[in-house]
């Protein structure tokens, strides 16, 4: 065969396994997702979002759970936010050529790669052992750990791609630093570092591994935060595994609703970046 | 060590009928870490008159720019030394309070640097930052800088909407606007109308020259013929040296340094 | 004149004064929360160490290398745990890693200029699906499939190849390393995908459109141009991606077994790490047991750190080598 046949062929066979490729991959995929929708939406009635999660054998619904995951992610996100975003603005206002920030951005990048699971363990023996008992507080750091990283890496990216232009000018005029971060820099990135938050909040919605060992779960209503309280993924966790059919039949409720709650974050995070580039 | 031979030595510095010296900049040195980029820089900035610095690129004239307001304090590793005499007192001096420095020294960049907020949010920024006034007062400021700075008219309809959404040469008189409404002593502009069209670039020169009856003006350009047009004094640059300073007509009809015939000749640049 | 004389440093207004101690304060405000991080990244560092301290100084090195796991002696060895999870994500690297860069090449090179967007859209939304809702499809989905059907396959074809037959040898249970490798594959997939596509789109198109005119085919371009030029970055995600395999739980949990044993077949159960600390954290009674299974996370942090510097070194030195800052 001549070298141009060989070459031609080559690239039939690799374009046919790109071709193969893909559609194995999405086949897997539309796979899972569909086993979810079809599974999930038998468990969906309004019964899911008015009672609380059954005994076994039983019907009910997932209310303490979603309160209880709505809570702490909400307490995650008001701890994480203000955090990630102060540390990232010290990365990139502060410390643009330093050794020390240097440092922290690879603290951060271990932080960010670290097994979720492994910060739960964490939080167990900072919060859990010290306190004495699983608590809804101790669950919402191990989710706020998590978040941070996330939210420093992105807050510092948007930040750095303001231009020093912008920054100038506004010294130039007298503007002593901090307002010039402040009132300047954060302006120009705003839309970046939302997203930013947005799709970290995405990412702890559905984190099961560090609730594990800190909030637990609690198969009654409770708004108490300083004891075991009822969530999504550990309720899916528990309701997959046993061997009760309503069990089974709420915990693919429960992971249509979170995988529903987490497209929608992501969708939203699409569409503000979207709407930035119109604007400019 | 090479300096220079002052082309203008204080003694021999006479101001030109009313129009005292400014800003007196006494032997500047600039380095950007070990790179020595102005070499012994020294001559007088006459108020209302207009300077302008030309040279070919990296001789140093932006840098020069840079040094009288303190912007390049932002970045570490850059060091200048000298004086610059402003009203009896020199600025380059530690221990001032940089920001106050700058609020009297106006910058213009040469890319126009709209902040992402409205029309209006521009040009109080300034004026927030060290004034608290009425709000009539400081809409009448900012019409009148939006006035003089031949704006007005075009955006007084739409003061709420963000300056981004600006023409090129209608961003760059927004930030003339945002830096005469601190009302500044002394006005540089770092190369203003070369990221613009030749209509702006127009407009722009037409604003400078009715500036300059308020302000101390010190404009940087590669452009000659605009140099020739708009400045009262030029002061040609070369390898970060000040090769020579006269008024602008002598600058470009006899000028005494062969360097400078060549330039202006366009031997070279 | 409305501002100050600036160089008189005595006559000063409360609002410039304001400036210099807003800059402090703010200045100390990010540093403070800068140094959290290091705190956070440090605490939890020290609280692995203490937890695990007891079961170390017990067991010394041959926790790495037993895979006795004996809660009623009090006996432990991680050996199975760190077998599983290295080879879970062996086996999940090995499939994900040429069918991502399949997808990746197809999105960028193939798909008609419609495509594009929803299939690239598309994989990035189900790289963001927790991967609880992965381990309980693989519970009710596919290890009973496995089992039925493609164990009993494997079995009767390459587990009668001397050597090769050792690896599935066992009868078909469904859940194991295999299958728990399987839904690594499928949930780190879209991840490495989404990566690599990312990056094969930083190719300026004037490189592609000048390999393709010289008459390169399109494998030789994706060869040649396409991959050279962003091989920093591919390396990067694949590295990344081996990362969340590694300390992936929620997928594995619910098919691997929980058995601390090491087969070489697949087909067998076995743990990982991740696995082994969801089950039996919570459960674990003694001192010895529950620093066990830290010591086990220890572990599991310390293979993570590897892989990321690991990362980290050998993007510096493509870099150098490439002579281009990714």
């Amino acid at each position: 065969m001549s070298v141009y046949g060989r070459r031609r062929l080559m690239n039939y066979a690799v374009i046919g396994l790109a071709f193969a490729a893909t559609a194995f991959g999405l086949l897997w995929l539309v796979l899972v997702l569909g086993t979810l929708v079809y599974e999930g939406a038998g468990a969906m009635s309004p019964a899911l979002f008015t009672e609380m999660t059954p005994p076994p054998g039983s019907k009910g619904g997932l209310l303490n759970a979603i309160f209880g995951s709505l809570a702490m992610t909400a307490i995650a996100t008001a701890i994480g936010t203000p955090t990630g975003i102060l540390a990232g603005t010290f990365l990139a206002e502060y410390a643009r050529g330093s050794r020390f920030g240097e440092v922290v951005r690879f603290i951060n990048d271990i932080l960010l790669s670290a097994p979720s699971i492994i910060v739960g363990l964490f939080v167990y023996e900072a919060m859990v052992v010290q306190m004495g008992h699983f608590s809804g507080w101790a669950g919402a750091m191990a989710l706020a750990i998590i978040m941070i990283p996330v939210v420093v890496r992105t807050s510092e990216d948007m930040l750095r791609l303001v231009p020093d232009a912008l920054r100038e000018a506004a010294a130039a005029l007298g503007a002593p630093k901090w307002k010039v971060v402040v009132t300047i820099s954060y302006r120009a990135a705003l839309q970046g570092m939302l997203t930013g938050v947005l799709l970290a909040v995405a990412r702890i919605s559905g984190e099961t591994a560090p609730l594990l060992f800190t909030s637990l779960s609690n198969l009654f209503w409770s708004a108490d935060l300083n004891a075991p309280i009822a969530n999504l993924p550990v309720v899916i966790f528990n309701f997959a595994m046993s061997p009760y059919a309503e069990w089974n039949a709420l915990a693919w409720g429960g992971a249509l609703l979170i995988t529903v709650a987490i497209l929608l974050l992501n969708i939203g995070a699409r569409l503000l970046t979207a709407r930035s580039t119109f604007k400019t | 060590m090479t300096g220079s031979p002052v082309p203008f030595p204080p003694s021999e510095r006479q101001p030109a009928g009313d129009s005292p010296v400014k800003a007196d900049i006494r032997d500047v040195h600039f380095y950007y870490g070990k790179f020595h980029a102005l070499k012994g820089i020294s001559l007088p900035l006459y108020d209302r008159r207009v300077t302008a610095f030309i040279g070919p690129s990296g001789c140093g004239k932006s840098t020069l720019l840079r040094v009288l307001n303190r912007i390049y304090e932002l970045y570490p590793g850059h060091v200048a030394t000298g004086e610059v005499i402003v009203d009896g007192q020199n600025i380059l001096a530690p221990g001032l309070d940089l920001n106050l420095v700058r609020a009297k020294i106006g910058m213009v960049f040469q890319k126009p640097t709209p902040f992402p907020m409205s029309i209006y949010d521009n040009v109080a920024f300034g004026i927030r930052l060290y004034e608290k006034l009425p709000r009539a007062e400081l809409d009448d400021r900012i019409e009148a800088a939006l006035r003089r700075a031949a704006l007005w008219d075009e955006v007084k309809d739409k003061l709420r909407q963000s300056g981004l959404g600006l023409s090129g040469g209608q961003q760059q008189r927004l930030c003339i606007a945002r830096a005469i409404a601190v009302q500044p002593e002394i006005l540089l502009l770092d190369e203003p109308a070369s990221a613009l069209d030749p209509i702006s670039t127009q407009r722009i020169e037409e604003l400078i020259a009715e500036l300059k009856s308020d302000y101390c003006i010190a404009i940087v350009t590669h452009n000659m013929q605009q140099a020739a047009r708009s400045s009262d004094y030029t002061a040609f640059m070369y390898l970060g040296e000040l090769v020579e300073f006269d008024l602008t007509e002598r600058i470009f009809t006899y000028p005494r340094e062969k360097r400078t015939e060549d330039y202006v000749t366009g031997r070279f640049g | 004149m409305a501002i100050q004389n600036a160089v008189s440093t005595d006559i000063r207004t409360s609002r410039q004064r304001g400036g210099a101690v807003g800059d402090a304060l703010f200045h100390g405000l990010t540093l403070l929360f800068a140094l959290l991080v290091l705190l956070i990244l440090g605490g939890v560092i020290a609280s692995l160490v203490e937890g695990a301290w007891p079961a170390l100084a017990k067991f010394g090195f041959s926790f790495i290398v037993t895979d006795v796991w004996n809660p009623v002696r009090q006996q432990f060895g991680a050996a199975a745990a760190i077998y599983g999870t290295l080879v879970t994500s062996a086996i999940a690297m090995l499939i994900a890693i040429p069918v991502a860069f399949g997808v990746a090449l197809f999105i960028t090179e193939l798909s008609p200029a419609w495509l594009k967007r929803p299939l690239a859209v598309m994989i990035e939304l189900l790289a963001a699906i927790p991967s609880i809702i992965y381990g309980i499809w693989g519970l009710f989905v596919l290890a009973p499939f496995v089992q039925a059907h493609v164990e009993p396959a494997l079995i009767a074809t390459l587990g009668r190849i001397p050597f090769v037959g050792m690896l599935f040898a066992g009868p078909p249970l469904g859940i194991g390393v295999l299958t728990a490798g399987f839904i690594l594959a499928v949930m780190v997939l879209p991840f490495i995908s989404a990566i690599m596509r990312d990056v094969f789109e930083t190719v300026p198109p004037v490189l592609r459109e000048s390999a393709y005119g010289l008459g390169a085919t399109t494998t030789e371009v994706v060869w040649r141009v396409v991959l050279p030029y962003t091989r920093v970055g591919v390396v990067g995600g694949i590295l990344l991606g081996l990362g969340r395999a590694l300390g992936e739980t929620m997928a594995v949990t619910f098919v691997i077994g929980n058995a601390h044993h090491i087969h070489a077949s697949i087909l067998q159960p076995g743990t990982t790490i991740s696995a082994a600390l969801a089950n039996e954290f919570t459960e674990a009674v003694g001192d010895i047991y529950v620093s066990s299974l830290v010591a086990a996370g220890l572990i599991l942090f310390a293979i993570t750190f590897i892989v990321l510097v690991l990362a980290k070194l050998l993007l510096i030195r493509l870099e150098r080598r490439g002579g281009r800052a990714a």
